[in-house]
């Protein structure tokens, strides 16, 4: 087998962590539980949790809307996060910043605007201190194919190759930005991988059922980044399983089609490669998911059960 | 020393990066050519190319890019060239610079400063002489600064840079060439105090940038006239020196505020409202504003000149009050 034991069991586990913890935000705004919107992300979490399979110690990340629960992957505890969905004092904004800005500085995370794309700009600028500083960190850009749309991707995109910066733009097409499907509203098939090189950057094309070539493109194009060859950009092929948020009905796309690419799970095809290989035995695998599900429950009962901020804190940093 | 306003920049700047080597500059023109306006002439030759940098013309990543520095270990002071231009950043102004550390927690720190240059300067048209402090002050989270002279500029720019929160620093343009005496040792002049440029006791101007001079200015005419002006700078503009505005008022019991900005929700809007709401009993008569006509800044320099607030027009405005 061409990789280790223990980075299939981890990635194994982590896209299990993510998955079993998108499928909870689902339950629990079901039943009422999340003030605010979320955006369901299962299905799509190979194209966060692999590349990131690829950080090392200090290097940053910029999440975006959906798949937040790949917070996790950097350090999040499951407990901080679903108090900050929750709106509590316990979160990792005591509420303030909610589902869209889930982050710690300390574990490295730049954050996320609540308006796409110009967070890929700030997320260049973590790219140009590591360079001045020197420290060898390298920054991972998560964003969606929607944004791709928009002006400030491209001005980030041409100050980063232009300056170098040590950035991997990770594209994450689930091919609707909420009810346009990328067909009808961007000029080119592959939204980043087919663009990069009008930057002048290296791109990658991989499908985000297949976390093993997630794996080896993010590996290369890391590779290439920390050697100070400047930015590059990886594209994962996904399909977004649920509505842009809880509650649409999605009924501008085809069902059948839709159908179709549910079937497509990379957790489901990692467990195949993993039975093939030896890697875990279906006890392992049901023992982690007990052991996750456990984690998610005290997660929510944590967040439940944790203060509101005070009223009286309205102006906590503002300034 | 004698130095010009755009020397005062360029200096303090230079003074602030040899101690401390997180602070970069960067921005369009601002390396080679020292900027437009000469405001970082010196700094490229002395700092490299490391540290101060010329961009290609993108306002949003300027900014954007900036905040992601500034979170990350960096200092980072940008330039917007102009005043007007920071519209095309006005996402990564508004949102994210202001809002950025109260969204993701305290250890979000934006020890940052975005420079301009604004204001009218004869001809450079509708989009190129705007006055935008009063857009921003609508942003929670932001400081903004507007010096009126060199030595305040000087103190200013030193305070807005050892600041932890993002700063908005704008100088005019017609200041630039502007000369002072100044202190040859370094100093800092507090972030949220005004600044009383001339004592009075029958009416308080609140003048802000180039309109301090044309209020200094109708002051030294009402004078003569029997009227006794107190000419007040905020300096700050956000947050705002609140207190010093209630005790001139409160001394003078009138009160004219005089902006560059558009008169319709300009400063003077906001000011008006403020005092008036608060210090209703010591006014004895309405508060006044003289500001820019609602209009597009013109090409044409008499149209130009017809729009924007001049000592007459300020004199017109404190008489009325009697």
């Amino acid at each position: 087998m061409k990789y280790s034991k223990e980075l299939i069991a981890d990635m194994y586990k982590e896209l299990l962590s993510v998955r079993m913890a998108e499928e909870k935000l689902v339950e629990i705004y079901a039943l009422g539980k999340v003030p605010g919107h979320i955006h369901s992300g299962v299905g799509e979490e190979a194209a966060y949790v692999v590349p990131l399979m690829t950080k090392q110690d200090g290097d940053y990340s910029k999440f975006t809307h959906r798949v937040i629960a790949a917070t996790h992957a950097v350090g999040i505890t499951f407990n901080e996060m679903f108090a900050e969905i929750l709106g509590k004092d316990t979160g990792t904004s005591h509420g303030r910043g909610g589902v869209n800005h889930v982050a710690r500085l300390d574990k490295g995370i730049i954050g996320v605007a609540g308006s796409l794309g110009v967070d890929t700009e700030v997320a260049i600028g973590a790219g140009l201190s590591a360079k001045y500083l020197d420290n060898g960190r390298i920054v991972y850009c998560f964003n969606g194919d929607g944004v791709h749309s928009r002006g400030n991707i491209h001005e980030a995109w041409n100050l980063a190759a232009e300056w170098k910066l040590p950035v991997l733009f990770v594209c994450d097409d689930n091919q609707f930005a909420i009810s346009a499907n990328h067909k009808n509203t961007i000029c080119v098939p592959n939204p980043a991988a087919d663009r990069a090189v009008a930057y002048g950057m290296p791109a990658k094309l991989v499908h985000g059922d297949d976390p093993l070539a997630v794996y080896d493109a993010a590996k290369e194009l890391t590779d290439y980044i920390r050697e100070g060859n400047g930015p590059a950009v990886l594209e994962v092929k996904t399909y977004r399983w649920r509505g842009h948020f809880e509650g649409d009905q999605c009924a501008y796309r085809d069902k059948e089609i839709t159908e179709q690419e549910l079937k497509k799970d990379c957790i489901v095809n990692l467990e195949e490669y993993i039975r093939e290989n030896g890697v875990l035995s279906d006890e392992d695998m049901e023992l982690m998911k007990k052991e996750i599900a456990l984690e998610l429950d005290e997660a929510v009962k944590f967040a439940e059960s944790s203060p509101e901020p005070a009223l009286d804190s309205v102006y906590l940093n503002v300034y | 020393m004698k130095q010009t306003f755009a020397q005062a920049i360029s200096s303090t700047l230079s003074e602030e990066m040899r101690r401390d080597d997180k602070i970069i500059v960067y921005g369009e023109d601002v390396a080679e050519m020292g900027g437009i306006f000469t405001a970082t002439r010196g700094i490229y030759e002395e700092f490299g190319a490391k540290r101060c940098i010329s961009t290609p013309i993108a306002e949003g990543a300027i900014v954007g890019s900036a905040i992601g520095a500034a979170v990350t270990g960096l200092r980072p002071v940008v330039e917007l060239m102009y005043s007007d231009f920071q519209l095309v950043a006005f996402n990564e102004l508004f949102h994210s610079l202001g809002k950025w550390k109260f969204m993701h927690g305290e250890a979000y720190k934006l020890p940052l400063v975005v420079r301009c240059a604004g204001g009218y300067s004869f001809g450079a048209g509708p989009e190129h002489s705007n006055t935008f402090e009063c857009l921003f002050t609508h942003a929670p989270g932001l400081t903004i600064i507007t010096p009126s002279n060199v030595y305040d500029a000087k103190g200013l720019l030193r305070s807005a840079i050892r600041s932890d929160s993002p700063v908005l620093f704008y100088e005019h343009k017609q200041l630039y060439k502007t000369k002072m005496e100044v202190p040859e040792e370094e100093y800092c002049i507090p972030i949220g105090k005004a600044d009383i440029k001339r004592e009075g006791k029958d009416v308080t101007i609140i003048a802000v940038g180039l309109m301090v001079s044309k209020a200094l200015e109708a002051a030294e005419k009402l004078e003569a006239e029997g009227i006794s002006v107190e000419v007040l700078d905020p300096r700050t503009i956000l947050p705002v020196d609140k207190d010093a505005f209630f005790e001139s008022v409160s001394k003078t019991h009138r009160c004219v505020i005089v902006e560059e900005s558009n008169k319709t929700a300009g400063l003077g809007a906001e000011w008006a409202a403020m005092i008036q709401e608060e210090l209703f009993d010591e006014l004895d008569a309405p508060i006044k504003r003289v500001a820019s006509l609602d209009v597009p800044l013109p090409y044409n320099l008499g149209l130009e000149a017809e729009c924007v607030p001049n000592p007459d027009k300020i004199i017109a405005a404190v008489k009325s009050l009697f």
